[in-house]
């Protein structure tokens, strides 16, 4: 779906970033690039929670009065709800901060247009594979500190029982919540499993952190720009075959989810 | 006016660094030239000095992200800017994307600084409104706050920002060489150099506070047990 050009706003993409993991912030310049080269913004700028510009910063390096900010994560949850609107000073769906009126659209993750992008993932990573014998799981980080962090995910594991993809199963899974990540092995009744980090990145969770949650690693390993992991699929681990994706945030098409929730930001706040 | 038309204004009146990067104009027919500060001359001989050619801003991410030794420059301020390189870029809108790059925000900041309209935050209100895992950075001291300045802060320690901010607004920092610095890396007056600001703490200082209030915070424990 495309949208109207927008010359006189700004887009600005909000990511979490890391000070230990130099891939972390890798997609949301990627998505940032792909965005600034169909001209559709006078300025596309990334800012960050855990690397520079901050939210504060940013908006210091923006001309344009009018500025769409799309948090490039995967759920509703503490940085989308608590984190962004105290650091970007935002109290409503449009808030004037400074002179610049902000229109905060809804994070990429929870958008509908996710599930083709899960689907088409877990089709790439494991080719061929009958999904009658296999049990797709999407995992995220799950945490105590928002109840709506595992929404996005059960929703789209809701989306894609719903969407009839036929597998065996469709499950959610966490790092720091049940049902555990940890646990795969036991979670999943076929012989196959497939499974989908739903994160933004390719940073500490999804390529350091899960695989040895999996079993994939014996210990944390170097970042991804070192090494490589997911070449190595499948995994045949604990009885079973293990087929684990990069994270959804990697793809390309996450720009065009961007642009969704701009487009749907406007349907719903500025008819 | 637009940052670019401020960054054409700044190059006009004679600035030709910011942080580590020396900008040239009219090098060999390229409009703007940027590179290290000490690949500066190599850099206006025949070929470019042999320096690797960059066209355009898209390499900035990469050559901001590592160090020479391959170390993380999570922060962009670190005086560890990889040598070697030269970027060759069009216009002025071109080198505000790569400035962007290395320096997040900075050009931003010191037209806001310049014009009066920079809103500095001292670390209290930073810490107070920290939540989740950062929320017991508030407990920090300030003394213990003012030792971590000179530990974190300031060249001695890789970062080549000016504190702006101050404990809270009636507590300014200690002297030491991190309150002192003037954000310009190589001594150039402020008439020639875009100095790097820091408007608040940065993620890294807060989690160092939070290191601080938990051993201060243990410290107190063992002095009074029960």
């Amino acid at each position: 779906m495309s949208i109207a050009p927008k010359p006189q706003s700004a887009l600005l993409i909000v990511g979490h970033g890391s000070t230990e993991n130099p891939d972390s912030s890798t997609p949301y310049f990627d998505h940032a690039d792909e965005i600034r080269r169909r001209g559709l913004f006078a300025e596309v700028h990334c800012c960050f929670w855990k690397e520079e510009p901050s939210m504060r910063e940013a908006l210091y390096m923006i001309d344009a009065d009018d500025i769409y900010v799309v948090p490039d994560f995967i759920s509703e949850g503490y940085f989308t709800q608590d984190v962004i609107p105290r650091e970007l000073r935002i109290t409503g769906p449009s808030t004037v901060v400074a002179g610049k009126t902000l229109h905060y659209c809804l994070p990429v993750g929870v958008h509908p247009s996710m599930t083709g992008l899960i689907l088409r993932r877990a089709r790439e990573v494991a080719p061929g594979l009958d999904p009658a014998q296999t049990t797709l799981i999407i995992t995220g980080h799950g945490t105590g500190l928002n109840q709506n962090s595992t929404k996005a995910i059960r929703d789209q594991v809701d989306q894609i029982l719903a969407a009839g993809a036929g597998y065996a199963a469709v499950l959610d899974a966490y790092m720091e919540e049940q049902p555990f990540i940890a646990e795969w092995d036991q979670l999943a009744a076929t012989p196959n499993v497939v499974v989908v980090p739903f994160f933004i990145s390719d940073g500490l969770h999804s390529y350091q952190d899960i695989p040895v949650l999996l079993g994939i690693e014996p210990e944390v390993g170097p970042a991804a720009s070192q090494r490589e992991v997911f070449r190595h699929n499948p995994h045949h681990l604990r009885g079973k075959t293990l087929f684990y994706s990069s994270a959804i945030g990697t793809e390309r098409l996450i720009a065009d989810v961007i642009l969704d929730q701009v487009r749907d930001f406007d349907i719903a706040h500025r008819p | 006016m637009s940052l670019t038309h401020e960054l054409r204004n700044l190059l006009r009146s004679g600035v030709h660094r910011i942080g580590e990067l020396e900008i040239q104009a009219d090098v060999y027919g390229y409009p703007y030239v940027i590179c290290h500060h000490l690949d500066a001359e190599l850099s206006t001989e025949p070929a470019l000095g042999g320096l690797d050619h960059h066209e355009g801003p898209e390499a900035a991410r990469d050559l901001s992200t590592y160090s020479e030794d391959g170390s993380y420059r999570f922060a962009k301020g670190q005086t560890n800017l990889k040598r070697g390189w030269v970027m060759t870029l069009e216009d002025e809108a071109e080198l505000r994307q790569a400035l962007d790059q290395f320096y997040p925000a900075s050009l931003g900041l010191d037209v806001a600084r310049r014009k009066g309209s920079l809103e500095v935050e001292h670390l209290r209100d930073k810490l107070n409104r920290q939540t989740g895992m950062y929320r017991f950075a508030r407990s920090i001291s300030d003394a213990g706050a003012q030792d971590l300045v000179r530990k974190v802060c300031g060249p001695a320690h890789q970062c080549a920002r000016r504190i702006l901010w101050q404990i809270d607004a009636e507590t300014p920092l200690e002297d030491s060489e991190a309150s002192r610095y003037a954000g310009i890396p190589g001594d150039l007056p402020e008439t020639e150099a875009i100095p790097l600001l820091c408007r608040e703490a940065c993620n890294h200082f807060v989690a160092e506070c939070r290191k601080v209030a938990k051993a201060e915070f243990e410290a107190k424990q063992a002095a009074n047990p029960g």
